[in-house]
């Protein structure tokens, strides 16, 4: 890994950058706020480096449910947070058109004390945020007796006095993430992954920011990186990122809320319907890309942020509350779980539900460390603003009079509509994966298809569950940062089916070691290593068919490639034994 | 009159000890629903789970050695006809993931490479899905054994497919091909260009070299140096083979094939009476229980709160249950404490999300859970093998050596 210096841009006023900078500005965290904010930074014409410790979109970003929803639930008091939700939900579903998919709600009502006035309550509520739904693509609510809820979705329980409709929309955010990075990367910035920043250097006398110190974590090794502005956009790790630059973790502190959502192998229902929890809490079964999905907990987190699993007790929790409204869910196979763990703002108190969702930019200034800025709080759905808000304080401080454009600008893959059926003609390959192809990719599918034209042996299923090409796999480790089995599953959706990646993760291994140059055994160490994760996230949501599933998926991976963990990473003494049994038998 | 023995189950275990029963005098009558985890295996033939055996080997320095056998397992070995069972030495067989791994034993079609020490191997290219020569042979060439064996692998452009659906056609169909003379003949001369332009001297392929038996040593003879298949984890046609050498074991000791699915076992007095769901009841003076694990459908895990509707399931059960009614105990490793053997304390079910896999050498719980036994004694009259046995490594000796112990004991 190299340091070289960027190209120079001539005609700025540069106040704040000095001579000896490497870059202008560093980003810490891949994450959708710190490529958020690369992306932008770097169109305004600011150089940018950005580290992440992992991959992008590992933690909160690419483990929510997806929805850039319009804020509905600061309506009552706060309707500007939610105009400008929307407005920006608007504006990312602009950008990229090709990664949404539509969630139309129903919000089924029981008739307990009051339903009657809560309906009209609802009617009226809803009628408001209709006003809004033009901003982001959004139908108006529709309210709907009994009768009509059981017709649209015939597994809704319990005693009704009617429902409601809303409309929001969901999108893919590890690959939001990935084609915000994408962006940046092409329009000059440079982005490490798997790269975790050691420290952040800071003048003795002035506190000013110096630059940081990074260490590989695949290769080890060390470098140094010189700039005069750091972003901490870690989100979960903020305080552990404060705290590498010498400021006490407080001055960036936020509530850590672990959130699981257990996925299904199907769509099981038309619409996301809505549910509370035995504590209150809302929670919904959302259809969700092929699958379903239903989520959220909510729930003080502290434990290992790298390593941050679902367990029985939270799929129970889950159930237990989804059951009540839509019983079949007991009976539906559900094929694994994810986690993350959302930065809210800092409260202590309230509890979690009550948190506030908005974020804020810290300037560091004030705790004596000038050029550090720390973005926390934020939700997916306004990652873009507040990228724009952050990059407008850097636009500030380089005195760049040049316009935030990320909500005009497409991201890759977004300004042009590929037609997935041509497509599949044209590849000779099976029309669905054409169609999520051209969902992950939008116009860009065309240089997969093109890369696969040249080589027509790429036109293999790898997965095909999702289904992926193994075209796609190569393009996500060439052109889209991939370096693991882990990150192409999070780029493509290889290996998140009902197999759990049994047939698809050492094939996947071998390609992504192949398309780098790696050690066949280091492919076969993080299929291993994937499967190990992918069976420990799907264990405590399962149910009879995925319980057999799996113990076939023991035994396909015992004889393939051996059910441990150890041994993947140990593989030299295997060498060195059987080295010595050759000189033996010499 | 015959001491009468029914079988549950046609897997591996059940076989074996239809064969051993038969070879004592009883009258033996095996009753299956379908295939399980025997018709779905890749043709290993495992005594101990292989990793468990690499990493003891290494732990002592040193070589994974086989470990001797019984007689019987080699007799049933033999009469079966489906595996190479060597006497003195391990097999080294080649995974389609690219790893090299030691196996006590065979399916004969698979390519053996604790022979071919210092061979260079040539793979065929082919079009199909599970089958990148490039990637497993750059993934053989830098296994640990095949570099201290001087081993080497080479992919080459061999036409092994002959028409353009072979592609996508499923392995056990490819497979099935390969069963005809002329298919066999026509790949043979492929292979022999192929060999001579790559001065290659053995041919690894797919798990593509026939389904009634293994075509592997007809087309080593007509190629002249050993061709052989790599191993796929499930669902290999080395499950197919296994099936077409049960029928002909089952045919040759004369044991009599239900196809049915028992629902109930009961006591009779001194006698065991079974209940078919579609035929007439049996009534037998012992019973093997072979139905297979959780792969083969033997045994289920339904935590309570499954299909459990309302807030609360109705009550607290185990959460693995048999596929059948029958007076054995089961047992479940849920967590660290293997002797749990009773319902959770909890309405939802176990917490297994820690333990459903294995890790190191403690077996996972979807793998360890069944029917208690003593030796091969589930209950009186009841024996049991295979993968519905608590707690014994789901390999393929296994299954074969409990089979044999409960024929015997039945």
């Amino acid at each position: 890994m190299k340091t070289s210096r960027p190209p120079a841009v001539a005609n700025a006023i540069k106040p704040k950058r000095r001579p000896e900078v490497d870059v202008d500005v560093i980003v810490i965290g891949g994450g959708v706020n710190g490529v958020g904010v690369a992306r932008d930074a770097s169109m305004r014409g600011l150089s940018v480096a950005l580290f992440e410790r992992n991959d992008l979109a590992f933690g909160a970003s690419g483990n929510s449910s997806g929805m850039i929803h319009g804020g509905l639930r600061y309506l009552t008091y706060d309707p500007q947070v939610t105009e400008s939700s929307c407005r920006d939900s608007g504006h990312i579903q602009a950008i990229a058109p090709h990664l949404l998919f539509r969630i139309p709600f129903l919000v089924p009502v029981d008739s307990r004390r009051g339903a009657r006035i809560l309906f009209e309550l609802m009617d009226g509520f809803f009628e408001a945020y209709d006003g809004y739904q033009p901003l982001k693509r959004g139908k108006s609510h529709a309210r709907l007796s009994a009768d009509e809820v059981r017709k649209l979705e015939p597994g809704i329980a319990g005693d009704l006095v009617g429902g409601m409709t809303f409309d929001e929309w969901g999108i893919d955010g590890a690959r939001l993430c990935t084609e915000n990075a994408i962006d940046a990367i092409e329009r000059g910035a440079k982005v490490f992954t798997g790269c975790t920043v050691e420290q952040i250097q800071r003048r003795d006398d002035t506190g000013e920011v110096l630059g940081v110190v990074y260490r590989d974590r695949t290769t080890g090794v060390i470098g140094r990186m010189k700039t005069s502005v750091v972003i901490n956009a870690t989100g979960a790790w903020a305080p552990i990122t404060a705290a590498l630059g010498g400021l006490p973790p407080e001055r960036a502190r936020v509530r850590p809320g672990k959130g699981i959502h257990i996925v299904f192998d199907r769509r099981l229902t038309n619409y996301a319907i809505a549910a509370r929890t035995i504590d209150g809490r809302q929670i919904f079964l959302e259809p969700w890309q092929n699958m379903s999905i239903v989520g959220t907990t909510d729930d003080d987190y502290y434990g290992d942020l790298d390593d941050v699993r679902s367990t029985s007790e939270e799929v129970r929790y889950l159930m237990q509350g989804m059951a009540r409204v839509f019983p079949q869910i007991r009976s539906a196979r559900a094929i694994g779980t994810y986690a993350g763990v959302r930065p809210s703002l800092y409260a202590f108190g309230p509890s979690e539900d009550n948190l506030s969702r908005d974020h804020k930019i810290v300037d560091h200034t004030r705790d004596g460390a000038p050029g550090l800025y720390s973005m926390v709080g934020g939700k997916l759905a306004s990652y873009r603003l507040f990228a724009e808000e952050m990059t407008d304080v850097l636009s500030e401080l380089f005195g760049r009079g040049v316009p935030c454009a990320t909500h005009k600008s497409p991201l890759p893959g977004g300004d042009a509509v590929c037609d997935a059926l041509t497509l599949a003609t044209r590849l000779e390959i099976d029309a669905v994966a054409a169609r999520r192809l051209v969902y992950r990719h939008g116009s860009r599918a065309e240089r997969i298809a093109e890369r696969i034209q040249q080589r027509p042996r790429e036109a293999v299923t790898v997965c095909a569950c999702e289904p992926v090409l193994e075209g796609e796999i190569r393009y996500a480790v060439k052109h889209e940062l991939a370096r693991t089995v882990a990150d192409v599953s999070r780029r493509t959706r290889l290996g998140l089916g009902a197999c759990g990646g049994m047939r698809c993760a050492a094939r996947c291994g071998q390609i992504v070691a192949e398309e780098q140059g790696l050690p066949p055994r280091e492919g076969l160490r993080q299929a291993s290593a994937f499967l190990l994760r992918q069976a420990a996230m799907r264990a405590p949501a399962l149910g009879p068919e995925q319980a057999r599933q799996d113990a076939l998926g023991i035994a396909s991976m015992r004889a393939e490639l051996g059910v441990d963990a150890e041994d993947a990473e140990d593989r030299d003494e295997i060498e060195a034994t059987a080295k010595s049994s050759v000189e033996a038998t010499a | 009159m015959k001491r009468r023995i029914v079988v549950i189950g046609a897997g591996i275990a059940g076989v074996a000890a239809a064969w051993s029963a038969r070879r004592r005098g009883c009258d033996v009558t095996i009753v299956s629903a379908g295939a399980g985890a025997s018709a779905l295996g890749g043709g290993a033939v495992d005594d101990v789970p292989w990793e468990q055996l690499v990493r003891s080997s290494r732990a002592l320095g040193l070589v994974p050695r086989a470990r001797p056998l019984s007689d019987d397992l080699h007799a049933f070995s033999n009469d079966l006809g489906a595996w190479s069972l060597a006497d003195d030495r391990l097999a080294w067989v080649a995974t389609i993931a690219g790893r090299l791994r030691p196996a006590r034993g065979r399916d004969h079609a698979l390519l053996d490479f604790g022979a071919l020490g210092g061979a260079r191997v040539m793979l065929p290219r082919a079009e199909r899905a599970s089958w990148d020569a490039d990637a497993i042979a750059a993934g053989l060439s830098d296994d640990p054994f095949a570099r201290a064996h001087r081993i080497t692998f080479i992919a080459a452009d061999v036409p092994v497919l002959r028409f353009d659906e072979e592609r996508r056609v499923a392995d056990g169909d490819l497979a099935l091909r390969h069963d005809g003379e002329a298919r066999l003949a026509w790949l043979a001369a492929r292979l022999i260009d192929g060999v001579k332009h790559a001065a290659a001297n053995a041919v690894l392929v797919g798990p593509w070299l026939g389904a009634a038996g293994s075509r592997s040593e007809a087309l080593s003879k007509l190629v002249g140096v050993p061709v052989g298949e790599a191993l796929t984890g499930v669902g290999s046609p080395a499950g197919q083979r296994f099936e077409a050498a049960r029928g002909r074991l089952l045919a040759a000791i004369g044991a009599r094939v239900i196809d049915d699915r028992v629902t109930e076992i009961d006591r009779d007095g001194g006698a065991l009476a079974i209940t078919l769901r579609h035929g007439a009841s049996l009534l037998v003076d012992g019973i093997v229980l072979a139905l297979g694990g959780l792969i083969g459908g033997g045994l289920s895990y339904e935590p309570p709160d499954h299909r459990a509707a309302a807030d609360l399931p109705s009550g607290v059960r185990a959460p693995f249950v048999l596929s059948l009614r029958a007076p054995v105990t089961l047992v479940a490793h849920v967590g660290a404490d293997p002797s749990t053997a009773e319902a959770t304390s909890s309405l939802h079910g176990p917490d297994i999300d820690v333990a459903a896999w294995p890790r190191g050498d403690r077996p996972g719980t979807l793998e360890s859970a069944g029917i208690r036994c003593n030796g091969a004694r589930a209950a009186e009259g009841i024996t049991a093998a295979g993968e519905v046995v608590a707690g014994r490594p789901r390999t393929a000796l296994e299954a074969a050596a409990a089979g044999i112990r409960a024929g015997n004991e039945a």
